[in-house]
């Protein structure tokens, strides 16, 4: 179609050229060495079972659903496990909706090689009445980002969510013990899968006849690269399974090489992932026990509108002023936070900082935890890096600038940075909750409403 | 206070939204991007921006935009199909079609988390996201979603649980109020301030005309608070 062909985009012949002499020299275009991962940032949904990874500019969703199905004839006591993969246009205009292109396909493959033909997932706890019911597990895996390396990506995003999916606990009854009931999650605690192990993907590219390998390619180094390598390997230094589709050829040696280097670096992610998950565990854990406090804050909640009032109120010039100094600073250390980005792009480093755990229940939602600390911050003459007015309200996730200042993971607005903003880990917002209750409230809904009634 | 004496299962009261957060510049590749959640109802929107050529049927005088809605889970089915109408219909109506002829704009939506209210957090998110892109627009669309139950009042922002017990409930569009430099010139032009406009109206269920009216209203109020967070976190950036 001639609307898709003005978008394909051609690397430039000085690019091809500046990216292959950087690699003989082991330099790469971003900084990393060789055998680097860019940044890994797990996050979860509020659901059971959703994840959203980021692997540098690689940006992919997983969600896990399962659902009760009748099991395939010659397996009647085991479960199913589908994957499927969602090329979505919004990570690169060459995607085209409907029709997954063929390299869609084979992500989807190997993927779904890693997990089934190891048997990572336990499909026998899976039946219910065997030969008639068995839990039919479906991954949807959406790309929504394609910043390179979306097979590694990918992978990590499914078991992400394979592991903190939870399916509705069912017994079977009924006259004939035939019967099942599936009990809803509020009256009975739903289960977690049953994972044996954990297959890593790890993807080699090779350039220049096979004599230089770099892990984990960027976007502009698959477009240059000769050919690629996927491996999938556990943290037991198992190899599960092991793609290599055309391109260059390789000598032998190299592939042992490429794969005692992946049994490591799969190592390395399978604990990032797993404190990703228990983090997110323990928050899941909390979040039961403070689900009384938290009906209780939300009442409390006010839309952003109404403290826009109380603010203007205790906003003082000063602080008006305050504010415009600081901006063109903000301003000036997005924008460094934007092309440290793109440049340094962060080496695979083992921090924590892939527990935050964006949108779990509340917090995230409790705006009023971050108008309690602006508020609080005004009242005190505390000198902050970042803007203090509260002149606007939304002004919580200038915070995020402030290294020092813990912030509501993505909330609001403009950054230009996100990837940098939810890095900031997650902070306690129980005793926030006091402050804000004892905050003047305007409810300017009903003010609207009065007038309009 | 209790507006209504309706009492909603997270706390809130009958005009309480949920809490809004928008984040722009996601994405690297898309042009724009845009994240808006209402509470639990989350949407990703990206736009790729003027591509050349417009589809086999659309006018080539003017820019046509193309809508590609992605649900979490599932086949694409008619629901995502109408979904996808709308929102090209709404975002027609915003963008300045004359400025790119015989171009193509495309907006594509994930659906993050559905709680409910997600037409509109779709339709604020592509807002945001072509404001992002730098598209140009005529004005911004601030969309609201309002229940109406059985007894004739109306709650704002109803939750997917919501939603289902309602008797009825409509997504409404309204533009955003314009910011007049002479405030006096621009209202004694219009009988009815231009934000009273309506782009889009979907309603679901039967309602009295006067709950339609009443919503109406209700659904105004609410857009102006909306249009203010908007335009807010829209300036935030400056870049």
């Amino acid at each position: 179609m001639e609307q898709r062909s003005g978008s394909t985009w051609r690397m430039t012949v000085n690019e091809k050229k500046f990216i292959e002499d950087a690699l003989v020299a082991d330099l790469r275009i971003d900084g990393r060495r060789p055998f680097d991962y860019r940044r890994i940032t797990i996050k979860f949904g509020r659901e059971d079972g959703s994840s959203e990874v980021q692997l540098g500019e690689t940006h992919v969703m997983g969600y896990v659903t399962a659902q009760l199905v009748q099991p395939y004839r010659d397996r009647p006591n085991e479960g199913t496990l589908a994957i499927f993969t969602e090329f979505s246009p919004m990570a690169d205009p060459s995607f085209e909706a409907g029709r997954p292109g063929e390299y869609a396909i084979e992500l989807g493959r190997v993927i779904d090689r890693g997990l089934r033909e190891s048997r990572a997932v336990d499909m026998e706890s899976l039946c219910v009445v065997a030969g008639k019911s068995v839990w039919a597990i479906r991954v949807d895996l959406h790309i929504l980002d394609n910043g390179g390396n979306l097979i590694d990506a990918a992978n990590i995003a499914a078991l992400a969510a394979l592991l903190t999916f939870r399916r509705p606990e069912c017994t079977v009854g009924g006259d004939n013990g035939q019967e099942v009931v599936v009990h809803d999650p509020e009256v009975r605690e739903p289960l977690p899968l049953t994972m044996h192990h954990l297959p890593v993907a790890v993807t080699f590219a090779y350039f220049g006849e096979g004599g230089i390998m770099v892990i984990d390619p960027s976007y502009k180094e698959e477009a240059v690269m000769g050919g690629r390598m996927t491996a999938t390997i556990n943290s037991n230094g198992d190899v599960c399974a092991i793609q290599k589709a055309g391109g260059e050829g390789v000598v032998s040696s190299v592939i042992m090489q490429c794969l005692r280097i992946a049994s490591v670096k799969a190592a390395d992610i399978t604990s990032k992932i797993k404190n990703a998950v228990d983090a997110y565990n323990t928050e899941r854990a909390l979040q039961k026990v403070k689900r009384q406090s938290s009906s209780v804050a939300q009442n409390i909640n006010i839309p952003d509108v109404t403290m826009k009032e109380s603010n203007d109120d205790n906003a003082s010039a000063s602080n008006q002023t305050e504010m415009l100094v600081d901006e063109p600073e903000r301003i000036s250390k997005s924008e460094v936070y934007r092309s440290a980005q793109t440049i340094t792009a962060s080496i695979g480093d083992s921090t924590k900082r892939d527990k935050d755990t964006t949108m779990i229940g509340g917090p995230s939602n409790w705006d009023p935890y971050s108008k309690g600390i602006s508020l609080s911050l005004i009242r005190s003459p505390k000198p902050l890096a970042g803007p203090v007015a509260v002149a606007k309200e939304q002004n919580e996730e200038r915070m995020t600038q402030n290294p020092g200042e813990p912030n509501p993971e993505e909330t609001t607005l403009p950054n230009s940075g996100p990837v940098e903003s939810s890095d900031v880990s997650q902070r306690p917002s129980s005793p926030k909750s006091l402050k804000d209750a004892v905050k003047p409230k305007n409810r300017r809904k009903n003010k609207g409403a009065k007038n309009t009634s | 206070m209790r507006a209504m004496g309706m009492d909603r299962l997270d706390g809130r009261n009958a005009n309480q939204m949920r809490p809004l957060t928008c984040s722009r510049n996601l994405l690297h590749r898309a042009h724009g991007s845009a994240r808006w959640s209402q509470g639990d109802t989350i949407v990703l929107a990206a736009v790729y921006g003027p591509k050349a050529g417009t589809r086999k049927g659309d006018d080539p005088e003017k820019a046509s935009i193309e809508v590609i809605w992605k649900p979490k889970t599932g086949q694409i089915g008619k629901q995502e199909k109408e979904y996808e109408m709308i929102l090209k219909r709404t975002l027609q109506s915003i963008c300045l079609l004359t400025s790119h002829p015989n171009t193509t704009t495309s907006v594509i939506v994930q659906v993050v988390g559905d709680d409910g209210s997600l037409l509109p957090c779709a339709i604020n998110a592509s807002c945001a996201a072509l404001v992002d892109a730098g598209i140009p627009l005529k004005h911004l669309a601030v969309a609201i979603c309002c229940g109406l139950s059985e007894t004739g009042s109306v709650i704002l922002d109803p939750t997917k649980v919501e939603e289902q017990k309602m008797q009825a409930f409509m997504h409404l569009v309204f533009p955003n109020s314009p910011l007049a430099v002479l405030p006096e010139g621009s209202s004694s032009k219009h009988d009815e301030p231009f934000e009273h406009g309506i782009i889009t109206s979907v309603t679901h269920g039967a309602m009295p005309e006067r709950g339609y009216f009443n919503c109406l209203d209700r659904g105004r109020a609410a857009s102006a608070a909306i249009s203010e967070f908007l335009r807010r976190s829209l300036q935030k950036d400056g870049s």
